[in-house]
């Protein structure tokens, strides 16, 4: 585990050449409300059943639903702190991913396209996601958690970094 | 077309036989549909009466497909349009095209037609089969598609019509590069597990009928299933690569021609080749053999997976031929010397017994990663093909301090450097990030 905050890490090399920019912490209060969704539907869905067919399990069923949530949201909290954005000259940087760390290095040549999208309780927040496309499926730079203003100008200035150095291929 | 265009050239249709070959081919999917029972149950008569209608229904269906569709060539785009009711018009880009391929399955060998396939990049699957045209009718469009694909608009303006008149003289001289022995590859293929333990498979079957003295129908075809489906994927290699020739075109480009049932014959340009993969099974070891596998983008997507793709480069063959072919593929790059380095020792927990096989290395052309005890694999990923690099890092991975490197193709398939330390890790990722770049400029 890492305890100091420069010990090396995979999140985040080239300290000194790379500016990393956080995604919004409002991304925190959309995940977890999203997630207090999905607990309270299977919530409901266990209770309705405990109701028609008592059985201890059903309540264990709950219990563990509970857990699992929150240890979800704790996470969830250090998880957002953990996404983070670079853009260099020639590409963009994306690390994200707590228990698996990823690092995803995306030249602006090889963008297909971008998509921007924006979930509704993501827009009630006034997020969006921006996520740049290669020909590789494997590519992974997603970014979520933008306010509309940047989410707009990443896209811009990854279009029109793309366009530049266009070869796709 | 009714749109204000240089009157390039007419839409042309596709061969006249197509509807039937079409038709053929459905038909024989509902006669198996119907199945022997329902013969039974209604006789001959009628179940000759019922395919007439079906097999009159689909050949007007076809027909009127047929009448439908048509392609033309627009400037550097080739435009198809089909259907009847939801009438669909495409164009495909030529500058997009990765590669082309003209099959002949087996009632297409025997009317002397042809299928021409693009593969574009995007398109889940291949889009755009062209079926059928004649022979030469498809070789003379493959060839001045891939003439159109290959130019530059600077270069077209400067070529001008001149081109097409040596586009459309189609066949030129190719310089042949390999042509695989089917004995080789027929001996290959029994050199895999399915075909290994099948012998035992059919032995054991015996034993219990012997010891159980139960011949039921059921038994029998539902084991003879199993069997057949066993083998079906050897058989299919051999089917599939038979007669496996390579070939290079004047334009430089590759021309594999493979098959026994359904003739393929395809043409690579160089420059689309994203990845190349040598393996050496480890049932072949005793004969010192390896194949090679050539990625394209435009077949990541084609369903079926693995199975029913061929190994486009060299279905099975001797080291020092596989070392020539890659020469050939990847100028430059000697399959003898490329040298790569193993992990930590640490990553020992992760990888107890493959550790000395695994490796990553970074030549002047290619990014090489090595893995695998009993089946070795090799990766080459040229650094002007890089899509994207990724380095990801696994909990158990984080404790011993390693991470591993991916390098992403659009062929699908990542070269991927294992279980390096961290610090190399992020060495490796800024190299390949750079490589690339200065190898794209």
């Amino acid at each position: 585990m890492v305890t100091e905050p420069l010990a090396p890490d995979a999140l985040t090399p080239w300290p000194d050449t790379v500016q990393w920019r956080p995604v919004s912490p409002k991304l925190i209060t959309v995940e977890l409300i999203a997630r207090a969704i999905w607990v309270a539907v299977l919530l409901t869905g266990l209770g309705v059943g405990w109701f028609f067919a008592p059985h201890w399990a059903w309540g264990a069923g709950m219990a563990a639903v509970v857990v699992y949530a929150i240890w979800r949201s704790i996470i969830t909290v250090r998880a957002v702190r953990a996404w983070g954005y670079a853009e260099r000259d020639q590409d963009l940087l994306v690390r994200h991913g707590l228990l698996i760390r990823r690092l995803s290095i995306v030249p602006y040549a090889r963008m297909q396209f971008v998509d921007v999208t924006a979930g509704p309780l993501e827009r009630a927040f006034g997020l969006a996601t921006v996520q740049l496309h290669t020909a590789s499926a494997a590519s992974d730079a997603r970014v979520p958690g933008l306010p509309p203003a940047e989410a707009s100008r990443l896209r811009d200035r990854l279009t029109a970094l793309g366009e530049d150095r266009a070869e796709g291929l | 077309m009714t749109e204000a265009q240089p009157p390039d050239e007419a839409r042309r249709r596709l061969h006249p036989l197509s509807p039937i070959l079409h038709g053929a081919k459905s038909i024989a999917v509902v006669v198996a549909a119907l199945s022997w029972q329902t013969l039974n149950e209604v006789g001959l008569e009628r179940f000759a009466i019922v395919v007439l209608v079906l097999a009159l229904g689909v050949v007007i269906f076809s027909l009127v497909g047929w009448l439908t569709t048509g392609y033309h060539v627009v400037g550097r785009e080739l435009r198809i349009s089909d259907g009847l009711i939801w009438r669909r018009n495409r164009a495909i880009p030529l500058e997009r095209l990765q590669a082309v391929e003209l099959r002949r399955p087996l009632l297409a060998q025997l009317t002397g037609l042809a299928e021409l396939r693009l593969e574009v990049v995007g398109g889940g699957k291949t889009e755009a089969p062209l079926a059928y045209l004649t022979v030469r009718d498809a070789a003379a469009l493959r060839e001045r598609l891939l003439a159109l694909a290959g130019r530059t608009p600077v270069a077209e303006a400067q070529a001008g019509a001149g081109a097409r008149a040596a586009a459309t003289s189609a066949p030129t001289l190719e310089h042949p590069l390999l042509r695989v022995q089917n004995r080789d590859l027929v001996i290959s293929q029994l050199l895999t597990p399915q075909a290994i333990f099948l012998p035992l498979g059919i032995a054991f079957v015996i034993m219990q009928f012997v010891l159980e003295a139960q011949w039921t129908f059921i038994g029998i075809a539902s084991t003879v299933t199993a069997m057949a489906g066993v083998l079906l994927q050897p058989v299919r290699r051999v089917l599939q690569d038979w007669d496996f020739r390579l070939a290079r075109d004047p334009g430089g480009r590759l021309v594999v021609r493979y098959g026994l049932l359904e003739t393929r014959s395809q043409v690579v340009p160089l420059n689309r080749v994203q990845s190349i993969g040598a393996t050496w099974p480890l049932l072949w070891r005793g004969h010192k053999w390896l194949h090679l596998r050539l990625d394209i983008a435009g077949y990541a997507g084609e369903p079926g997976g693995d199975s029913k793709r061929s190994d486009r480069l060299l279905p099975v063959g001797e080291f020092t031929t596989a070392r020539a072919l890659v020469w050939d593929v990847l100028p430059g790059v000697d399959l003898a010397t490329l040298a790569t380095s193993p992990p930590p020792a640490r990553a020992r927990w992760l990888h107890p017994f493959a550790l000395r096989y695994l490796g990553a290395g970074l030549t002047p052309e290619v990014f090489v990663s090595r893995w695998g005890l009993l089946t070795r694999e090799l990766s080459l990923v040229p650094y002007a093909r890089l899509q994207s690099v990724r380095v990801v890092q696994g909990p158990l991975q984080r404790r011993l301090g390693l991470a591993t490197v991916y390098a992403d193709t659009a062929g699908g398939r990542a070269g991927q450097a294992r279980d390096r330390d961290l610090a190399e890790a992020w060495a490796l990722a800024e190299q390949l990030a750079v490589r690339a770049r200065l190898a794209r400029a």
